[in-house]
This record gives C-alpha cells, sequence and structure tokens, in this order.
C-alpha cells in the first residue's frame, strides 16, 4: 500500500484530498447498520465474511496453490515468523509453505528446525536456500547490516523477497535494496513494515484522509519498554553477533531498529514526509556491557505547513508503553495496541455515526470507538482494555499479504507470458500495476522509512537537527 | 477400389485445405487493447466482470488478407474465410467491477465455474462467415460458428464479430456472445451481502475486444 505516491503531502489546506467526509459516513453508516440488522461483529479484516450476515456461507475465493517459503535468520524474530506462517489459513489453495530455513549458526538452525519447521530443508548458507529451486519466496530476517547481501542476491535469483525493516542501516545500502526491489517487477518485494498490511489501517485511512480531526495540529508517539536488548550467549563471538543492534556500526538504535514503524505508520497517514528532524539521546540505565547505543531517544519530525511528530522511545520505563496521538482541529485520535479511539473537540461538528459506537472513558475524556462495527450492542461488553476487535498479531497480517500476494503474481506473470508470448517487459509492468493487491509497503515505503529512521538516529546520536536532503530518497 | 481409412481421408482433406497451404498469417494476442467483459443481470441490479487476459491465436489462411479498403476480404471461398482460432481466457483474471466487495462475487464465479478443475474458458473457430456488404473502410463483419467451453462443459456457439485491421500489422477482433450459464452446467451465482440473497440472471453477455499482432 503505498499510502503517499508522489509525496503530496495533504492539500494546500492542510486537509485531505483522497475522500470526502461523504464517502466516510456512507460506509460507516452502512457498517453500523449491518452490524445493527446482524448483531454481526464486522470487522475491517474480514469485511466480505462479516458482510456476508451470519447466515451466509461465504464461498471461499480459488486462489493459486501455497507459495514455498524459506526463512532466512532464526534468531528471536525470524522464529517468530515461523510461528506466524504457521498460524496461516492450512487449506491446500492458501497459505504458505514453509520449505526451507537458514542460519550460519548450527544451534539456532536446529532449535528452529526441530521446534518451528520440521519439515523445512536446513541450510547453514543462505546462497544454498536460494539455490534451492523449490523455494520461491524468501523472508530475510538477519540483523540489518546483511540485508543488501541477501536480499539483493535473492532478487537476482527470481525469488519473492519479504525484507526486515529497517531495509539498512545505511542510506546507500537502502537505496541499493529499493532498487533492486523495484526493478524486479516479476517478484514482490515487501518491506517489513507490518502496519502497511494491518486491517486498521485499511480502515482508518479513508476516516483520517475524509478529514474527521480537521487540520493536523500536531502528532505524538511513544515507545517505551522496560527491557535491555541485551541478549547472553555462550561465546564471546555469538554474543557479538547476537548483539549487533547495541553497537552503532550495525544498528539503527532505538528509533531505527523499534521506532520506524511508528515513523512509517504516521509517514502513511500524514500523506507526506517531514523535512527535517532534531534528535535527543541518552543512556539513563548503567550497563555492563559496552554498548554504543542510547537506551532513551526522543525525535522531532518536522512536515510540511508547521506539523511536527513528537516521537519518544526507551527501554528504561514501559510507562503507557506504546500509542500514537494525532491531534486534529476538530478532533484527536489515539492508535494504541491496533485500537482507535476519537476525542471530539467540544465544538466540533456532528459526524453522526458516533451516536452509534462504543464510547470508553479515558480519565476524564470519552473516546468513542473507531472500529468498523463499533456498535453499542456488539462492543458495549468488556473494558476498553480487554476489547480486541483483531485476531492476530500485525506480523501475521504483513506475512499473510506477503504470501498470497507472490503466489498471485506468480501466476499472474505465468498467465501474462503464456499468453503474451510477443508482449514486452513494459506491457507486463503496466499489466501488474493495474492488478489487485493485499495491502502491503512497498520498496518506496520500505526506502523512505529506513533512511527516515537512520536520519533520525543519526540527529539523536549527534543531538542535533538535520534537514532531510531530498536526494536521499531518490534512486 | 482401396477404400482409405477414415483417419486417412480426414487428414487428407485437411492437409488440403487452405488454412494448411504453407502461407497462412498467424496473429498472436497483444495485450494492448485486449478486453472481455462479462454482463450480467440480478434481482437487485446489473453486474460486471472484466479481465485483460485474452491468449490463444487467429491464423488466416493463405491467399486471404483483410485490407479495408477492399469491398470484401481477398481469398474468401464462397462466403467463408479461411481461418483457424483457438482463445483462452483464464478464469481468475476475470474480476467483479463491484465497488463493494467484488471478492464475493469473484470468489463465487470462479466456483460456480469450477476454476480449480477448469481455469480457462475457451473457443475454438470452427467457420467464419463474412457479411455483406462491407464499408470501406470500417471493420469486416463476420459471423463466428465454434465451440466454446466453459465450466469443461462444450457447446456450439455462433455470434457476430467484426475484424478490424490495424496499424503495425495489428488487427482488433470484436463481438458480443450471448451465453446461458445453466447450458455450461454453471449455476448463476447467488451472493449474499447480508441484507438478502442476489439471485444473478442465467442470460449473460461476453464482450471482448481482442488485439492481435501478424506474427513475422
Amino acid at each position: 500500500m503505498a499510502c503517499y505516491p508522489e509525496h503530496s503531502f495533504m492539500n494546500n489546506k492542510n486537509e485531505f484530498p483522497e475522500s470526502n467526509r461523504r464517502d466516510f459516513l456512507k460506509n460507516a453508516s452502512l457498517a453500523s447498520m449491518m452490524a445493527m440488522i446482524g448483531g454481526v461483529e464486522l470487522k475491517a479484516d474480514e469485511p466480505a465474511k462479516a458482510a456476508a450476515g451470519a447466515s451466509a456461507d461465504l464461498t471461499p475465493i480459488p486462489k493459486p496453490p501455497p507459495i514455498n517459503v524459506g526463512v532466512i535468520g532464526l534468531n528471536e524474530w525470524g522464529r517468530e515468523i515461523l510461528r506466524q506462517l504457521a498460524l496461516l489459513p492450512s487449506d491446500p489453495l492458501h497459505g504458505a509453505h514453509v520449505v526451507a530455513i537458514c542460519d550460519n549458526y548450527p544451534a539456532a538452525l536446529r532449535r528452529a528446525g526441530n521446534q518451528d519447521a520440521p519439515t523445512a530443508q536446513k541450510y547453514d548458507d543462505y546462497t544454498k536456500l536460494l539455490a534451492d529451486p523449490n523455494v520461491q519466496a524468501v523472508i530475510i530476517a538477519t540483523p540489518t547490516g546483511t540485508h543488501k547481501e541477501i536480499a539483493l542476491a535473492a532478487l537476482a535469483a527470481g525469488k519473492h523477497v519479504y525484507c526486515e525493516a529497517p531495509l539498512a542501516n545505511t542510506i546507500d545500502d537502502a537505496k541499493a535494496i529499493a532498487k533492486a526491489g523495484r526493478d524486479a517487477y516479476k517478484v514482490v518485494f515487501q518491506p517489513g513494515l507490518q502496519q502497511r498490511s494491518h486491517p486498521q489501517i485499511d480502515f482508518l485511512l479513508p476516516f483520517i484522509r475524509s478529514g474527521a480531526l480537521g487540520k493536523y495540529v500536531m502528532v505524538r508517539a511513544q515507545w517505551h519498554k522496560n527491557t535491555s536488548w541485551y541478549r547472553t550467549a555462550p561465546g564471546p563471538e555469538r554474543e557479538a553477533a547476537l548483539n549487533w543492534r547495541l553497537h552503532n556500526a550495525t544498528s539503527t538504535g532505538l528509533i531505527g531498529e523499534e521506532g520506524i514503524h511508528q515513523i512509517d505508520s504516521i509517514c502513511c497517514f500524514l500523506k507526506g514526509r517531514p523535512e527535517a528532524v532534531t534528535g535527543f539521546s541518552s543512556t539513563i540505565k548503567a550497563y555492563q556491557d559496552n554498548r554504543e547505543v542510547p537506551d532513551t531517544v526522543q525525535a522531532i519530525f518536522e512536515f510540511p505547513q508547521g506539523v511536527n511528530f513528537f516521537h519518544d522511545l526507551t527501554i528504561c520505563n514501559s510507562y503507557e508503553k506504546a500509542y500514537e496521538v494525532y491531534l486534529g482541529t476538530e478532533s484527536a485520535m489515539m492508535m494504541r495496541d491496533f485500537k482507535a479511539w476519537l476525542f471530539k473537540e467540544g465544538d466540533a461538528h456532528n459526524l453522526g455515526w458516533e451516536v452509534y459506537a462504543r464510547h470508553d472513558l479515558f480519565y476524564n475524556e470519552t473516546g468513542i470507538a473507531l472500529v468498523a462495527n463499533a456498535s453499542k450492542q456488539t462492543t458495549l461488553a468488556g473494558s476498553a482494555q480487554s476489547f480486541n476487535p483483531y485476531d492476530h498479531e500485525p506480523l501475521y497480517y504483513a506475512l499473510e499479504a506477503f504470501t498470497a500476494n507472490a503466489a498471485n503474481q506468480t501466476t499472474d506473470v505465468k498467465d501474462y507470458q503464456d499468453n503474451y508470448p510477443d508482449a514486452d517487459a513494459q506491457a507486463l509492468i503496466d499489466y501488474l500495476k493495474g492488478l489487485k493487491r493485499k495491502s502491503a509497503a512497498t520498496w518506496r515505503d520500505g526506502l523512505d522509512a529506513t533512511v527516515l529512521a537512520i536520519a533520525a538516529n543519526q540527529a539523536a546520536l549527534k543531538k542535533q537537527k538535520l534537514t532531510l536532503d531530498k536526494k536521499w530518497f531518490e534512486i | 477400389m482401396r477404400i482409405l481409412p477414415w483417419s486417412t481421408a480426414a487428414l487428407a482433406l485437411w492437409v488440403a485445405s487452405p488454412l494448411h497451404l504453407g502461407a497462412q498469417t498467424r496473429y498472436n494476442p497483444q495485450p494492448s487493447g485486449t478486453s472481455v467483459r462479462i454482463d450480467g443481470t440480478s434481482t437487485a441490479h446489473d453486474w460486471e466482470m472484466e479481465g485483460t487476459v485474452i491468449g490463444g491465436f487467429l491464423e488466416i489462411g493463405a491467399g486471404a488478407s483483410l485490407d479495408k479498403a477492399q469491398g470484401t476480404p481477398a481469398g474468401l471461398q464462397g462466403d467463408k474465410l479461411p481461418a483457424k482460432a483457438h482463445v483462452i481466457i483464464p478464469v481468475s483474471k476475470i474480476h467483479s467491477k463491484a465497488d463493494h466487495l467484488p471478492e464475493v462475487m469473484d470468489g463465487l464465479m470462479q466456483k460456480n465455474m469450477k476454476a480449480t478443475d477448469f481455469p480457462i474458458i475457451e473457443f475454438t473457430l470452427k467457420e467464419l462467415t463474412f457479411k455483406s456488404p462491407h464499408a470501406a473502410g470500417e471493420a469486416f463483419h463476420f459471423d463466428a460458428d465454434g465451440e466454446l467451453v466453459i465450466a469443461g462443459a462444450t457447446n456450439k456457439v455462433n455470434f457476430p464479430i467484426t475484424i478490424e485491421p490495424l496499424e503495425g500489422g495489428k488487427i482488433k477482433v470484436s463481438g458480443t456472445a450471448a451465453v446461458k450459464m445453466t447450458a455450461y452446467g454453471v449455476e448463476p451465482p447467488t451472493p449474499n451481502f447480508g441484507l438478502g440473497l442476489m439471485k444473478c440472471g442465467d442470460d449473460v453477455k461476453i464482450l471482448f475486444d481482442w488485439t492481435l499482432k501478424e506474427k513475422k
């Protein structure tokens, strides 16, 4: 999902040109009405099933065969990817087959092979995995600095590629990966920016762009956790390999490795890119592990037209954990745990549908739940904290989009080439651009977010303002 | 007199036909200017599905040619234009144009057309009859007779087409075929969008523009 393909920051009135309030109200009213009629929980991630009603035997759409996936990098995140892949629908026409796994550390390979992917072929070298003709798609979950070599080789081998974010820890490497992803038009290249595939985003984007918040005032986001990035290991060599996040040469720091997802999400909602970033950083706790990266970071991103995004991250305190708040002249919207609430100003226009929506109390503010089915009938039970409109983790939706899009891309390219043997490459590119795909991050999203993350980390380390050069985003 | 086996006789006739004298012109499909649309009705509203992939080939027999400036195609045998065509439309590449939940209609149509077992719609041309008079400068009008295969069921069909010669060795074949879904064992879809069943009508029209280019 490219939220802002042309980087048009709103319109010249700091408003949102793509849809209007009436469009949103029309959809929201339909959703509310359906929920009232059937008492059906209409989740944004299952629109067809929900809209079809309780009595409908919704027909599964015949899909291409599952894609054969190889996972490279089997530490914590790589194993989480394997677990989420295993949760994808297992019917023969859907999901993914994990046919290969790879890690150059034998114990990690053995552990993942035994526990998470028992039937997969095991490789200790990614080049061997890429040479396996049975592997159609690869997921790269290795340290950030190793992505470029693996991603370029995988794309050159004709594999679909899901590359974890940030794409790289240098702008040049990020550009090289993004360019290779853009140019490999026959396959899917998806940066691991999970929010882009989350159904909550698909639901909220038209709402935000309908102008329900009024003019943007500012954005605030935080990522708070009480943890240490340090990982114990049986020997110094393994310890160094595992703790690559702690050193500036191999890591993009807290704002790069963790904050990138919020940065990307906010750029998506604001439909633009900041022009400058000012950073601050400090190491509060006393560590005995020779780490270089700060444990606490703040950054201010300056978007056009005076809209600033305040971002703070720490691993020293978990208070309020992670959330994003968008402040507008009419309302504020808070996104938290992939739930969202609207807080209207006293003089804000009535939207109409909010009468039917769930209202939750936050201290002395009333938040209107922004969920497609947020009718009183279906959502009054439980607290704001226990109310969980989505069944899966964000990673699940990102992998679902990747495997489905890769499977469809494979058959679409084959069908096209079979039926149009004389057509040139540009005709195929044009054809593929016109096809519907599940929402997912593009090479452009990955490059922009990575450059912003790298720049923010540099600004934070130097505690200075950094003007963002447009050339950093060009390939 | 020695009687030739049936298959040998048929082969002799086939080889002797103008299509197989070794100088026929073959055309391959081009993506630009190619589309197929299915128009249907229902108890609620009309519906459309659309695709942009039509594969296969068209061959025009030796001595036959289409020049828009001429009153009739060259090489006609009586009123028949010697031609062969095999048309392939992947079912999975035809999608609903509905604004609301198009995936529901896609899924139902693919299921009812048994797309897993029969992933393509096929048409094999048997006869191409020239319809005169032809106005110089316009597309040629023909009646196409052939066999249409949908969901594994075959029926003889007849429908009007036009063939328009274009620049650069290209031609555009356009036409509309009226089809009853049940004639092919395809149950008309009954999508449920939550406010009651919508029953699609049995009759649909398949409209197509198929652009091809001469293979050199």
